[in-house]
């Protein structure tokens, strides 16, 4: 079925076509349980400034610098939150920046308070800076709080048709047609889009 | 001297990025794409909350620089329908 995924990377796209005419930048990150191990907060938080790093022609000085200094360092801690968010907070204020985070219910609930914090801070230094988050309604509460309460919220509630084409496509891709006659099929096109109004 | 740290900087480039993070949800962000269909969520894209969100009115009291969408509580990944 749909996911927020396909919602996120939507907008993700949305916000790529459009960020060379008005000279943005975009990053994104997609949470998942399955991942959780590997999504440390530091390698989530790093992947932003990593991602608009990456669009621009040069690293910006602050940040070669800092890399340089790391090197120094022989058994050196690896990179500290402070040491990311201010690296973040480098790269956004070089240009208005868009952040995309799919799944945020997905992130361990101690890492996303200090997400939600950093991120906070950003929304603070740098007015240029729009985030974009999707998750499940029992992290409403804790979003709004977190980030001062300038959070406008929108329920996704997809229209009939659309979850009528979406049933039409999958239908399509059907590997075993022999098991489908056309009464099952509009059963299914008539009978899933009404038991998801009804949620 | 200037001259061979900007050299040095140019060829740590993907050393940096590197450094920056291990992770890499731009190759996530296609994998998605790919597997999404047709236009399905882009009404998303037409309602006053993500138009207002997108355009963005920074300075002003009022604006808010976050959009937080939300799906109905369901079982195993996010699924809004």
């Amino acid at each position: 079925m749909l996911t927020s995924c396909d919602i996120s990377s939507l907008v993700v796209d949305r916000l790529c076509d459009r960020a060379k005419d008005r000279k943005t930048a975009v990053a994104c990150f997609y949470f998942d349980f399955a991942a959780q191990k590997e999504q440390s907060w530091a390698g989530m938080l790093g992947s932003l400034p990593k991602q608009v790093v990456s669009g621009m022609g040069e690293v910006p000085g602050e940040i070669a610098q800092a890399y340089e200094d790391h090197k120094k360092v022989i058994d050196g801690r690896g990179l500290q939150l402070a040491d990311i968010v201010r690296m973040l907070q480098t790269t956004v204020s070089e240009k208005p920046t868009f952040i995309c985070i799919d799944a945020l219910d997905e992130c361990i609930a101690r890492y996303r308070i200090k997400l939600l914090d950093s991120l906070n801070q950003i929304l603070r230094r740098s007015p240029g800076t729009r985030l974009f988050i999707t998750g499940r309604p029992h992290i409403r509460a804790e979003v709004g709080n977190r980030l001062s309460r300038r959070v406008a919220t929108l329920r996704i509630t997809p229209p009939r048709d659309d979850i009528i084409s979406y049933l039409r496509s999958r239908l399509d891709e059907d590997t075993t047609p022999d098991a489908m006659d056309s009464g099952l099929k509009s059963d299914i096109l008539r009978k899933i889009p009404d038991d998801i109004s009804e949620m | 001297m200037n001259t061979i740290n900007n050299f040095t900087f140019a060829n740590d480039r993907s050393d940096i990025l590197a450094w920056l993070s291990p992770l890499n949800p731009k190759l996530r962000h296609q994998d998605i794409r790919d597997g999404r269909v047709g236009n399905v969520g882009e009404w998303l894209l037409q309602t006053e909350e993500f138009r207002g969100w997108e355009a963005g009115s920074a300075g002003s009291e009022s604006d808010n620089p976050v959009l937080f969408c939300y799906g109905d509580p369901g079982v195993g990944k996010t699924f809004v329908w």
